[in-house]
């Protein structure tokens, strides 16, 4: 597949993430209104990351760093939890 | 890249490019840090306020929410052309690729600006010294909820008018910048773009979509 053809779909595959998390908001759905949108917006993270910020083929180094932030992410997160 | 390293450090372009990627992926990790702990201080008052937070959400323009993440998406999008004609040697191409992207961003600017100017007016900013007037449920944890609002989203601002800065610089310098330092530029302010795009994915959804 051609570069723009993935980075078109890419774009496309993101405003219909967009559609599906604004129109889930309306449904109501307790409290996974709020889970299916932090689903959504790591979904794309994920399309963002991979398809525009090459983040699987460019070698192990930028993998290296997204794994160190989220390590340190779940002590920040993981801690303040325990605490409560 | 045929082109020789613009730096003496490295001995292949290929190596050169490694490490300036790897250095925006560690300032990224470091940016994750500071909004991740703000999303943290905002996941704890969202969970010990719900009904406050919820309410004050309501209040926030989900039209013009909406509308300014499609305007970031699509400069994203832009900014992964002028990745992708600058890695193909498409130099004018790119440069308008790269001029969309930091129009774009001057529109999510504008957009915000009517937001906030639309919250002031309406007494809903508790910033600056304005005055709070709020005549819903629990006056108290909604304010803290606008200052968490504004907080955040300035900080994103913020980091989005940096990056149409260096854009501009960018394309000022565009003529007389040799190539190998095109791509390297265009990499490097390519990543930071798509990661103020990122958190602003995960600020929507927190802010305007509480309860609709």
């Amino acid at each position: 597949m051609s570069e723009f053809r993935k980075l078109t779909l890419a774009y496309i595959g993101l405003l219909a993430l967009l559609a599906l998390t604004v129109g889930s908001s309306f449904l109501a759905l307790g409290g996974f209104n709020s889970a299916l949108n932090l689903v959504i917006a790591a979904a794309k993270t994920a399309v963002i990351a991979i398809l525009f910020m090459h983040l699987a083929s460019d070698g192990v180094l930028p993998r290296l760093a997204v794994a160190a932030a989220g390590f340190w992410l779940m002590i920040l997160f993981g801690l303040t939890l325990i605490g409560q | 890249m045929k082109s020789p390293t613009t730096s003496i450090a490295f001995d292949r372009p290929a190596r050169e490019t490694a490490a300036d990627s790897f250095a925006m992926w560690v300032l990224i990790g470091s940016e994750v840090m500071l909004f991740g702990a703000i999303l943290l201080v905002f996941m704890f008052a969202r969970l010990s306020y719900g009904d406050a937070f919820a309410g004050a959400a309501k209040h926030l323009s989900l039209p013009l929410g909406t509308a300014n993440t499609v305007v970031l998406i699509t400069s994203s999008f832009a900014m992964a052309l002028a990745h992708m004609y600058t890695a193909a040697r498409r130099w004018r191409a790119a440069g308008w690729a790269l001029a969309a992207t930091a129009l774009l961003g001057v529109v999510f600017l504008a957009i915000k600006a009517t937001e906030y100017a639309r919250e002031f007016s309406e007494g809903l900013a508790p910033v600056l010294g304005a005055p709070f007037i709020y005549k819903g449920p629990d006056p108290v944890h909604a304010e803290f909820f606008f200052g968490l609002y504004f907080a955040m989203t300035s900080l994103h601002a913020l980091h989005l008018i940096c990056g149409v800065i260096v854009i501009g610089g960018i394309l000022a310098l565009w003529p007389r910048t040799i190539e190998a330092s095109r791509f390297r530029r265009v990499q490097a302010i390519g990543l930071y773009w798509h990661f103020v795009d990122i958190v602003w994915v995960f600020l929507f959804p927190v802010l305007y979509l509480i309860n609709r």
